[in-house]
């Protein structure tokens, strides 16, 4: 009866022995510089002020000294803080560069320069979701600004799994994982056309959507925005 | 050969947590005897079975479920049955950066009791070749449904279901051997939402060594009837309580007496197959008393 006794606390042991471990996931991404602004034609004498985003190897925006540079100042020049100026008429690149520990990174943008600034004129960005697992998901999308807002349009080839339970849709730079992702909500639409109005954000803040399930912890699709 | 046949559904009875049980198969507890048995269940599982079958990755999720049976003879035909999990803990792990190292989603944990089971079994049949018994299960959703930050860490699944069960059993000879075969069929009505369940099992087990070693197998599913009403909008529930849940089990066993009254059992259960499931072996240990 000795050995019976001890036996009785095996399940105790097993249960507490049951402690919380770590799952590596593989979340390297690019690092990637992107002009987040820019206007089609600049006036003479007038100014524009570029702004642009810096994301690191895992996604996470980062403030960077950036070097701005014009491909013809005699058009347009543009200072280290990236406030631009038109000189004369003439087509330009307006450039924005980073030097990282691994590389130089550069983006740029065409600018027209004329007589009179131009209003600026409504973006957009698009992409297709695309499953990353066995759960049906699917469709073409569309990004872009409404005011302060950010309007994210589902287009009508859009499916997605009905069976998977707390599937959620996030905004975020690096799609293997919701650190850092900003969450829109939880995915009550999945088939057809649907729209996310997401407030207070930007259309360039943002490179995927991603798909994530959150009772399993798995990511089920993405959709890169372009 | 009665009783014999008799200690192997005693022990495999309580060889699966939650609704798995089948209750001691065809046969009932005699009038004033009874079995009790505390057991440890657990299952890790870093996979799952999809919707359509196929196994996906998912962050390494655990269930260790410490648990008592018990089942008493009211009379000889009637038999009542206590599945209660004790302590069930149910975890995530933390998800760590392979880039930066660091933590990225921290791993969290609940430990509560589990949803228990009661059960009333009627002999039907208790004489003769074949024995048929009839049980009513009654699910009792105590355990916690939507713990952890996001909801997810589940004990239980959150409704109360109700499950009739028909088994036949019958003892045969293997040689000189006792050995015994069941077959069972069940319908559980679930509420909240959930779809009802088809569940089904068929098992063996033969006594060697001189009746010290009792080896068992079975084969069980659960099918849903898809006929519930919480969509994916508002179902969280995934692991081993997930609505439309649906598996294919193979489950050896075995059991060692070490006298009359005391022995150990040690199993597993594999997921042949599976639909919104954890595709990853269970294991259970336990040590069961006879009254």
């Amino acid at each position: 009866m000795r050995s019976l006794s001890a036996l009785k606390f095996l399940p105790v042991i097993l249960l507490f022995s049951a402690c919380i471990g770590d799952d590596i996931i593989e979340d390297l991404v690019p690092e990637r510089l992107i002009i987040t602004n820019t206007v089609d034609t600049l006036g003479i004498d007038d100014t524009f002020q570029f702004l642009a985003r810096f994301t690191n190897n895992v996604g996470q925006t980062e403030n960077r000294d950036l070097d701005w540079s014009s491909s013809n100042t005699n058009i347009l020049t543009i200072d280290a803080d990236g406030l631009a100026t038109g000189v004369t008429a003439g087509e330009v690149f307006v450039y924005a560069e980073v030097t990282t520990d691994e590389q130089t990174i550069i983006d740029s943008v065409q600018v027209v320069v004329d007589m009179e600034t131009s209003e600026p004129t409504t973006q957009e960005r698009s992409g297709v979701i695309q499953t990353t697992s066995s759960y049906a998901l699917g469709g073409d999308f569309i990004v872009k600004e409404d005011g302060n807002d950010l309007l994210i349009e589902v287009a009508s080839n859009y499916v997605a799994s009905t069976a998977l339970p707390g599937l959620y849709v996030y905004l975020t730079n690096n799609p293997s994982t919701t650190s850092g992702a900003l969450e829109i909500g939880a995915v009550e639409v999945f088939n057809g056309a649907h729209v996310y109005r997401i407030p207070n954000v930007a259309l360039f803040d943002y490179d995927y959507l991603l798909y994530f399930c959150k009772p399993f912890n798995v990511k089920v699709g993405d959709g890169q925005i372009e | 050969m009665v009783s014999h046949i008799r200690l192997f559904f005693l022990i495999l009875i309580v060889s699966f947590p939650l609704s798995e049980i089948s209750a001691g198969g065809g046969w009932p507890q005699p009038k004033g005897r009874g079995f009790f048995k505390l057991s440890q269940w657990w299952l890790v599982a870093d996979q799952h079975y999809t919707d359509r079958g196929l196994i996906d990755p998912n962050l390494t999720n655990g269930i260790f479920i410490s648990s008592l049976y018990a089942e008493y003879g009211f009379t000889d035909r009637l038999t009542g049955v206590l599945y209660f999990p004790f302590l069930s803990r149910s975890y995530f792990n933390n998800t760590i950066s392979g880039t930066t190292g660091e933590v990225l989603t921290p791993g969290e944990a609940i430990n509560t009791i589990g949803d228990t089971d009661l059960s009333i079994k009627y002999g039907i049949f208790t004489k003769g070749p074949v024995v048929l018994s009839a049980t009513l299960t009654l699910g009792l959703p105590v355990g916690e449904d939507s713990g952890g930050s996001d909801n997810q860490l589940q004990t239980g699944d959150g409704e109360f279901n109700q499950l009739l069960q028909l088994d036949a059993g019958t003892g045969f000879k293997v040689g000189n051997l006792s050995a015994y075969a069941n077959i069972y069929a069940g319908y559980n009505n679930r509420s909240e939402g959930f779809s009802d369940e088809i569940r089904y099992g068929v098992e063996a087990g033969v006594n060697l060594f001189d009746d010290r070693i009792t080896a068992i197998v079975r084969l069980f599913g659960v099918e849903s009837t898809q006929n519930g009403s919480l969509d994916a909008t508002t179902s969280t529930g995934t692991s081993i309580f997930a609505n439309n849940a649906e598996h294919f089990t193979f489950a050896p066993e075995i059991a060692y007496n070490i006298n009359d009254r005391w022995g150990v059992s040690a199993g597993a259960g594999f997921a042949l197959s599976g639909r919104l499931i954890y595709a990853a072996p269970s294991y259970n240990f336990g040590v069961f008393f006879k009254l």
